[in-house]
């Protein structure tokens, strides 16, 4: 259930909401302090400069003179270390509330579906992660402490006018209103401005991430032109709604100004008639006068928090999308407890499957058993549903029909963290960190030891190459494992997959890019890995297929062809052909 | 430099000097009119309002005095129309300095932007991408303000200062120094305060930049994580990095929110030593009431331009750092540019020539040392090897992604460094091996080899690579929208689509680096036939491990550490019963 904003806030405030609160009466406290240091200071002026008896009192009343002295300056000490004090405390909780809500949104990140990721660009998740994010904190750390300080000043002065002279409070007060009609109108116009400026921020950010990622085919394709150019749109795009979000505000401004500078007029015209009829002395006309600015103020302030709180509605709303987003796919609530090492069965019974908002159908029927230990060898077309078929034993997506089963409980059953941490997974798609080699085949294993590193890196095939770089396996990668080439960083993520010593091993393609003496030799270490496992293996090659006790032939998203490599042989269909392909052309 | 990471702060290159915020002039200087206008608008403002006072005084003194209610009401209309006029000026320059700041901004952006496009991968490859990000959406960002509104304050507040003093000293001279004896003292509490100050923020930006990285990173392998169960230990280390940034940002305000209150207290020392020196100290000086109410009201209108000062101060010691960083990457030498005298490369005819090309990624270290090869124009060349000799840098030497160490590359005999970077890249056809896929339509992504190209263009090159029958398929069709990094392909839905942006492109010259790794037996066999004709009349290199692929390459070259081992058709390396003979046999054994 979504909560109102205010709501939402408050909540996250638990555990610093006694402090906040403490923050605010220390904002309503250094703006009623405010009144009294010029209350000192008109004392003493009165009393030591420019009243009847000042020179006596000033010979006779030493004592006095500084009492007023210290006590105007021991006052602003007071107020200005409360100003500290306060300050701090919102910057604290405001930190404090950003820190706590960017883990629990990185941690909601990270835990998403792959349909999520779908959804969501990485600019776009980035924005919302930082700028929108800021927006929240700017909120509490500035937004709600400038609205206390207006309001608590405001009302302080305005309770020492009625004392004073309540007609002439209220003759001030008649200019509020106009204000906050104009400020309403402002709130009214500015408010979709915000929500489409948070979008061009958005589009910012991707269209220049998007371009870091793809680096590589700009220069491939000397697009550097073509790029600057969509980024400058962009870049131009974001500058506009900027101005005009600003522009929007210095629409209304000068009426806001206007009225909160008619605030002294009136107060001249109105007082002035009441000394003429003699109901109002100078000093006490001075007085009004002398804190005029602490009523005009507030209410100027009034209109630039408003355009910030706009921007913190449009960056919340982002913000709380991802906040109260939940994954599709998660544990049961009657998930079954697996702890231990699993056997490693994998079963798909009658398993179709098509993509969210898609109808096509990337699977239809598919019903295959492999037994612990056994290797099973998936092969197709590009395009046919083999990923899409291994990327349902992990569960990273929901089967449409029929059930996928691993140690024979439905995956829908049993605990993501424990089923994937069964599962090693090594994608088409290398993925490496910018880290050292060492830190990316112990990604899955953090505390595994250096000797084991290096046998998992032997067992891929790596360990060679990676001897011969400049650090060895202290040598930092790039972010997606640039310096290194296709087939090294396959062999890397062939090394993570196996570090984690999985129940289940899936790879797919993984060796597409690997010399073929390398994948000689990885096959030959995948047989004699010193853990049980069952494999399931996506290949082109038949060298990699023909020692599966398996083969499944994918077409359209259906087994055509089962059984192992000399049955399929003899069945003289779609692996026949390709069998006779690969060997046609290479013998 | 090693490569960076997000759990090492960047080192700042250039330490700080004048000459970074004197370099800000550039994209100043350009709205320099637009601002002295701001300006003059702005003292235009002030001196409307220096009537506010004097028709106040005039009411005070003389209508209300003389009970002339008619006089009392011209001058409120008086005061209204000088309120109104400064309001105007005031938004007038407002409305000028968002247009100027927002511009200013956009400027930084598109020149950072553009530098970014010159840089070579090795600039890419160094740092993570989330650090390259931050600095091009939020550090500009926050220079905004600075550049713009901070400066003109900087200018007014600087004369409402000056004007203060003026008037003081016309006052009382020394009182006057009584109030300027704050100064040296604020002067020493800044002081105190400016280089922790400056470094807390450099920290701030440090550790934003940091956490940016892990984001961006953690965002794009999201899939690793889960299927390595990583989550709950990205979080602990998300969370480090997190609370780092929360550190540093509050010891940063610690030193920042002291300014204020810092100036406050010395505003008002100096109240009081004017009220003691004025009637105490000085008393044979015999000041007159009006004088010393005068002189303090002065001392506290002299502090308004100070806190105002300081607050830019302040703003600007908190935002220096990001410009430091936007200024270095703006500073990064441009390691592969066109030279001074380039000249376009003239249509390729396709002959290249190795001419001893020694080359390394790293200083000290050699990929490739002293190697020296010619292909002839229109002949396509197969490297095979094992992984890592050297296959792909070969190839992307020929396209000068990176400046070899010694030796020349020659294309149609001309030396490829002395070209244009666009003239020669252009005509080359690079298909990678990350077949990187941009958010956007399918067919938008084939045309990203050729701009202009029409859909039929795109249809045919994507029959030719056997990629129209999935994409037909396809709700949408060439329609259909692939996300980011391509989403709903599959790896070789990803490389066809990407051959087929490098086919669109016509180019002189072909580089398929382990282009057809992901594509299935079957269809590579039908794309082929296509890519035979495609091969005719074009010098192409193709680096494949399915030897099927490069058998009919008119010249095939076996790399391994040691350099270029041999170099012949299929059929004379086959006869020469060498590596590649032996690599053949291998294979054949496998497959069968």
């Amino acid at each position: 259930m979504q909560m109102s904003r205010r709501k939402w806030i408050w909540e996250n405030l638990k555990g610093r909401r006694t402090l906040y609160l403490i923050g605010i009466i220390g904002a309503i406290s250094y703006n009623i302090l405010q009144l009294t240091a010029p209350f000192v200071v008109s004392r003493l002026i009165d009393t030591f400069i420019s009243g009847e008896n000042a020179a006596e009192n000033l010979k006779n009343n030493r004592q006095l003179f500084y009492t007023y002295i210290l006590a105007m300056v021991g006052l602003t000490l007071i107020r200005t270390a409360i100003v500290y004090g306060t300050g701090m405390t919102f910057e604290s909780v405001s930190q404090w509330f950003l820190y706590k809500m960017r883990n629990f949104l990185y941690n909601k990140v990270q835990r998403q579906d792959m349909n999520f990721y779908n959804t969501y660009r990485t600019g776009d998740l980035m924005t919302r992660l930082t700028g929108d994010l800021d927006a929240v904190r700017h909120m509490l750390a500035w937004v709600i402490k400038t609205i206390i300080e207006s309001i608590s000043l405001f009302t302080a002065t305005m309770v020492y006018f009625f004392i004073m002279d309540w007609r002439l409070a209220l003759t001030i007060l008649v200019l509020a209103p106009f204000i906050l009609i104009v400020i309403i109108l402002f709130k009214n116009n500015v408010g979709q401005k915000h929500r489409i400026l948070r979008e061009k921020l958005s589009g910012l950010n991707t269209a220049a991430q998007e371009n870091i990622s793809g680096n590589r085919v700009v220069k491939a394709f000397a697009r550097e032109p073509y790029e600057i150019e969509k980024f400058n749109e962009a870049n131009k795009e974001f500058n506009e709604m900027n101005k005009e979000t600003a522009l929007t505000w210095l629409k209304f401004y000068p009426y806001i100004e206007t009225f909160a500078s008619l605030m002294p007029v009136v107060l001249l015209v109105v007082g002035g008639l009441f000394m003429i009829d003699g109901s109002l002395t100078v000093g006490e006309y001075a007085a009004f006068s002398g804190l005029v600015w602490a009523i005009a103020n507030p209410m100027r302030n009034l209109g630039g928090v408003i355009n910030e709180f706009q921007r913190f509605k449009a960056a919340s709303a982002k913000v709380m999308e991802i906040y109260y987003s939940e994954a599709k796919i998660k544990d049961a609530d009657d998930a079954l407890d697996k702890p231990e090492r699993f056997a490693g069965k994998v079963e798909f019974k009658d398993v179709s499957f098509s993509y969210e908002g898609s109808k096509l159908p990337v699977l239809n029927n598919i019903t295959f058993t492999a037994e612990p230990g056994e290797t099973v060898a998936i092969m197709g077309e590009t395009g046919c549903g083999k990923t899409s078929l291994i990327h349902l034993i992990p569960r990273f997506y929901e089967v449409t029909g029929g059930q996928v089963l691993v140690d024979g409980v439905d995956v829908r059953k049993l605990k993501l963290q424990q089923l994937r941490k069964n599962i090693g997974l090594a994608t088409q798609d290398v993925l490496l960190y910018s880290d050292t080699i060492d830190g990316n085949i112990a990604y899955g294993d953090e505390h595994l030891p250096k000797q084991e590193v290096e046998k998992f890196a032997r067992y891929a095939a790596a360990s060679d190459f990676i001897a011969k770089m400049p650090e060895g396996y202290e040598t930092i990668v790039g972010e997606r494992g640039v310096g290194l080439s296709g087939g090294q960083k396959q062999r890397i993520s062939l090394a993570r997959a196996l570090a984690i010593r999985p129940s289940i091993l899936i790879l797919d393609d993984t060796t597409s890019a690997v010399d073929m003496e390398t994948e000689k030799q990885i096959q030959e270490s995948l047989k004699n890995l010193d853990f049980p496992c069952t494999k399931i293996i996506i290949a082109q090659r038949i060298s990699t297929t023909k020692n599966a006790d398996k083969i499944l032939v994918l077409q359209n998203g259906r087994i055509t062809e089962m059984g192992s490599h000399e049955e399929l042989i003899a069945k003289k269909g779609y692996y026949y052909s390709i069998v006779a392909l690969q060997m046609g052309e290479e013998v | 430099m090693a490569r960076n990471t997000y759990r090492e702060d960047e080192i700042l290159e250039t330490p700080f000097n004048v000459k970074h915020l004197l370099r800000s002039w550039i994209y100043v200087k350009k709205y320099a009119g637009k601002m002295a206008f701001a300006l003059t608008l702005s003292a235009f403002g002030a001196v409307a309002g220096l009537f506010t006072p004097i028709i106040s005084k005039e009411a005070l003194d003389v209508a209300i005095p003389d009970k002339n209610k008619q006089y009392l009401y011209i001058l409120a209309v008086l005061l209204v129309l000088s309120y109104v006029v400064t309001v105007l000026f005031n938004t007038a320059r407002s409305k000028i300095m968002t247009k100027v700041g927002q511009n200013i901004i956009f400027d930084i952006r598109k020149d950072l932007f553009g530098h970014l496009q010159k840089l070579s991968f090795n600039y890419y490859d160094n740092r993570p991408h989330g650090k390259i990000l931050v600095r091009v959406v939020n550090y500009v960002n926050s220079v905004s303000d600075m550049l713009s509104n901070s400066l003109i304050n900087l200018i007014l507040e600087t004369f409402n200062l000056i004007f203060i003093v003026i008037f003081m000293f016309l006052v009382d001279v020394k009182l006057s120094f009584v109030v300027l004896l704050g100064v040296p003292i604020l002067a020493a509490f800044m002081l105190f305060i400016k280089n922790r100050q400056r470094r807390a923020w450099q920290q701030v930006s440090n550790k934003n930049s940091n956490l940016n990285a892990y984001l961006q990173e953690n965002i794009v392998g999201a899939r690793v994580t889960q299927i390595f169960t990583r989550e709950d230990e990205n979080a602990e280390v998300f969370s480090e990095l997190s609370n780092r940034c929360r550190k540093t940002w509050m010891k940063a305000v610690s030193y920042s929110n002291l300014l204020w209150p810092g100036i406050d207290n010395i505003s008002i020392w100096i109240r009081a030593a004017i009220y003691i020196a004025g009637l105490i100290i000085f008393v044979n000086g015999n000041y007159t009431a009006g004088t010393i109410i005068a002189m303090s009201s002065y001392a506290a209108r002299f502090w308004q331009p100070i806190m105002s000062l300081g607050n830019i101060f302040n703003n600007f010691l908190n935002n220096i750092s990001y410009l430091e960083r936007i200024f270095e990457t703006l500073d990064e030498p441009v390691t592969v540019d066109d030279k001074e005298n380039a000249t376009e490369m003239p249509p390729i005819k396709g002959e290249v020539v190795f001419d001893h090309v020694t080359f390394g990624y790293e200083e000290g270290q050699t990929v490739l040392h002293d190697v020296s090869f010619s292909v002839k124009p229109g002949e396509s060349i197969a490297l095979v090897g094992p992984t890592g000799a050297g296959k792909s840098t070969i190839v992307n030497l020929i396209s000068r992604f990176y400046d070899i160490n010694s030796g020349r590359v020659l294309i149609d005999g001309v030396d490829i460094s002395g070209v244009t970077l666009n003239s020669l890249r252009s005509q080359m056809g690079i298909m990678l091996q990350d077949s990187f896929i941009f958010s956007g339509t399918i067919e938008d992504n084939i045309r990203y080899g050729k701009l202009d190209a029409t859909t039929e263009e795109i249809v045919a090159a994507s029959k030719v690579v056997c990629a129209d029958p999935f994409i037909s398929r396809m709700p949408d069709g060439y329609a259909t929208e692939v996300k980011e990094r391509g989403g709903i392909l599959s790896q070789g839905q990803k490389q066809l689509v990407s051959f087929a942006r490098t086919l669109v492109s016509n180019p002189a010259i072909l580089v398929l680096d382990e282009a057809t790794s992901s594509i299935d037996v079957q269809t590579e066999r039908a794309l082929q036939e296509g890519l035979n004709n495609m091969l005719k009349g074009r010098t192409s290199f193709i680096i494949a491990h399915r030897l099927s692929t490069i058998k009919n390459c008119d010249k095939i070259m076996y790399i391994d550490n040691d350099g270029i081992m041999e170099c012949g058709s299929h059929e004379e390396l086959l006869a020469k019963k060498g590596y590649y003979y032996k690599l053949y046999n291998a294979q054949k054994e496998d497959a069968s």
